[in-house]
């Protein structure tokens, strides 16, 4: 018997039993129809990840920082990031670019606002990636040496601007009070008017070398004083450097995984000016500059600066894995949005198991009405089993002349069922995106049916509906001819 | 017996229990038919004959004994090869027919050519030619139910010899028809054995069974108690 006599049969015997066939057929389209709906749900929602990951680049995107020590997170350990550092990792194959975050504050002024802000300084290059490529107004600056600046959209609110466009193309004033190392350490030896060598001379030597409730004393209020002077020196002693540049672009900031971003960004060369000036006097600046070992370099030595956290951009049709591992093994630590999207990839394939178990439930149960049609069938069709076999049909073309009954129904139930489920998902998008136009949320795509959903769904149906027929098919196959076509 | 004989059965036992009791179905029935023989069996109900019909198409197996056609025991054959057996070289008849009832006339007689391996492209014609050939040309696409028993009855006979088997195996094939139709299946069957098939044919019908068939043998409780008088002798038949 040939496919094409095994196809006319079953369907022939299919559409006689019309209501029977329908029914049976009515338990795989709903249970399909769930089921898709489930994991098409499951399938937007990794879509529109996986989009938003691809828009911003993300996959492309890695992050360096030091190595911290295991029981102080803020102390450093292993090698510094620094420039030499940046070098070695554009030199890796595939990395195509490689800028550092390297952050500071400044004052900014826009129209009558005065605001404390943090920025940040990056390089044309950097500025065109797609991290930075979602854009309120304007554009970004035109090379590195730009007069220019990009506010974010946060920033925008403080100030009060209506529009992003309203700021396009207007003055901001960026300034920043910077304090050195030397002021602070002139502090220690001069500060109002009193030198150390006073301090030290009203010091009772004596006393000193035999009393140690003295000593002890004397110590701890020379040692508070010197780091007061320190303090002192560093934080009052301020200059400001000041620099007046044109809004180009309005960003907008988004804080995707450990990305960040600040809300004053100006071109790499223009923010020299600030960031070589010294150290802001903002306390925090202090403590990165001694955390990352910086607190002695001089204002301007690029060589020896050294950053906190480095972005590396490499080209998206390159593996990540041998440029971490390359990374890695020069003692850093990374952070791959790549491997992180891996691993959100890995739990959603549990997420969408568990939405396929409800559906493959109501699949089970229909896979019992597919028993029952499929027994009342051969118990109907006995005497035609009995002719058949007394033709000339074997076991096996009877077995396989059931499971093919079985499996069109199951190709017509997820067929019907696929365009179902892809119903329901459309009917819901549309309740959806209602409900988000009124909520003010960006309408976004909830579900998706990628050709694999439609591959698993017609691969399980017609599965399920093919081993829910095997017992009936062997119990026709082992239907005895002389019994089936004894009179009656 | 003969020395190389179409068809035999050696010491053919068929024995089931039914409750505590053993019925022997068939007891011990040795038999050579020969290639061309119109064989009659005849016998009270329950003698035995279905029985045997059964045991010589594959469709049964024996309790012990054998049967051979053209020397092969068919107890050696797989059942694969027993199918084969049947969709090739036997054909059967049955006093109920036995036709598809949601099938047409043409489709029962196609579906014999579904097992032997007959090109799709030639089925229907060759079923055509069959229907044909016995008279019911305009009845092709009628289903069971709308022929009367004698038509259904050729119907069958068509089904059974459009894939021309070696041996036709005939089951009461007039037990359900009136007298006019059983005529005229005895004579189809007769026209058919002048073709030089075998036919082997279960009847109460004693006198169909000597207008028709070369020799009759006579069945009891399971036992072939004569073995058979030639009604006509065989090289005078032309």
């Amino acid at each position: 018997m040939i496919v094409r006599d095994l196809l006319a049969i079953s369907t022939g015997n299919l559409w006689r039993m019309k209501l029977r066939t329908t029914l049976t057929v009515a338990g795989i389209v709903i249970a399909i129809a769930a089921f898709v709906t489930m994991a098409s749900f499951g399938a937007g929602t990794m879509e529109n990840i996986e989009r938003q990951f691809h828009d911003l680049g993300l996959l492309s995107t890695m992050q360096v920082y030091p190595q911290r020590r295991p029981n102080d997170p803020e102390a450093f350990r292993g090698p510094k990031l620094d420039v030499a550092a940046l070098d070695r990792f554009a030199k890796i194959p595939g990395v195509l670019l490689v800028y550092p975050f390297d952050p500071f504050t400044v004052k900014v002024r826009l129209r009558d606002s005065l605001i404390d802000a943090r920025a940040q300084s990056l390089s044309y290059a950097a500025m065109r990636t797609k991290l930075f490529s979602k854009m309120r107004a304007g554009k970004i600056f035109e090379n590195d040496s730009s007069r220019s600046a990009i506010i974010s959209s946060d920033l925008l609110r403080k100030v009060g601007a209506k529009s992003a466009d309203s700021v396009i193309g207007q003055p901001l004033i960026v300034s920043v009070q910077v304090s050195t190392i030397d002021s602070a350490f002139g502090h220690v030896i001069v500060d109002r008017g009193e030198s150390a060598l006073d301090r030290i001379r009203r010091i009772h030597l004596d006393s000193l070398l035999n009393n140690s409730d003295y000593r002890g004393r004397i110590l701890r209020t020379e040692a508070n004083e010197a780091v007061r002077r320190f303090v002192n020196g560093f934080l009052n002693a301020r200059r400001t450097v000041s620099d007046t540049l044109t809004i180009c672009g309005v960003i907008e900031a988004e804080q995707v995984g450990r990305l960040r971003m600040e809300p004053v960004i100006i071109p790499f060369k223009t923010a020299e000016r600030f960031s070589t000036a010294g150290m802001s006097g903002n306390p925090t600046d202090l403590f990165a500059a001694m955390s990352a070992g910086n607190l002695f370099s001089a204002p301007d030595d690029r060589a020896g600066k050294s950053f906190s956290q480095v972005t590396i951009n490499f080209d998206p049709h390159v593996f990540y894995g041998p440029i971490k591992d390359s990374v890695e093994a020069q003692g850093y630590r990374t952070f791959s949005f790549a491997a992180e999207f891996e691993q959100i990839q890995k739990a959603f394939i549990y997420v969408n198991m568990a939405l396929g178990a409800v559906g493959l439930l109501a699949l089970f149960t229909a896979s019992l009405g597919i028993v029952n049609t499929m027994v009342m069938s051969i118990l109907e069709r006995k005497r035609e089993i009995g002719i058949f076999k007394s033709l000339g049909a074997d076991e096996g073309e009877i077995r396989v002349l059931f499971l093919v009954e079985s499996a069109i129904i199951g190709f017509i139930g997820s067929a019907v069922g696929i365009v179902s489920g892809w119903v329901i998902t459309r009917i819901a998008t549309v309740v959806a995106h209602f409900y988000m136009r009124r909520e003010g949320i960006p309408e976004m795509e909830l579900f998706a049916l990628p050709l694999w959903l439609i591959f698993i769904a017609l691969t399980v149906g017609i599965g399920v509906a093919v081993l829910a027929g095997s017992y009936p098919a062997a119990r026709a196959a082992r239907i005895d001819p002389v019994e089936a076509l004894r009179n009656d | 017996m003969t020395d190389n004989p179409f068809l035999r059965t050696i010491d053919l036992c068929r024995h089931y229990e039914r409750g505590h009791q053993k019925v022997r179905a068939i007891d011990g029935v040795s038999l050579d038919v020969g290639r061309g023989e119109f064989l009659a069996i005849v016998g009270s109900s329950g003698s035995g004959k279905s029985t045997l019909l059964n045991l010589l198409a594959g469709l049964d197996t024996p309790s012990s004994g054998s049967v051979e056609f053209e020397g092969a025991a068919l107890s050696a054959m797989s059942r694969k090869q027993l199918a084969a057996y049947r969709a090739h070289r036997i054909g059967m008849i049955f006093q109920s027919f036995n036709l598809i009832s949601h099938y047409t006339a043409l489709q029962n007689v196609e579906t014999a050519l579904f097992f032997n391996g007959t090109p799709p492209a030639d089925r229907r014609r060759l079923a055509m030619e069959a229907l044909e050939g016995l008279g019911l040309a305009d009845r092709v696409l009628h289903r069971p139910a709308d022929l009367s028993g004698g038509e259904q009855q050729r119907v069958a006979v068509a089904r059974a010899i459009v894939k021309k088997p070696e041996i036709l195996l005939a089951d009461e094939p007039t037990g359900n028809l009136d007298f006019e139709n059983a005529q005229q299946i005895a004579r189809l069957l007769s026209d058919l054995n002048r073709t030089g098939l075998t036919i082997m044919m279960v009847t109460h019908n004693l006198e169909m069974a000597r207008e028709c068939s070369h020799r009759a043998i006579r069945m009891h409780y399971g036992k072939v108690v004569d073995t058979g008088v030639p009604m006509t002798d065989l090289k005078n038949r032309p």
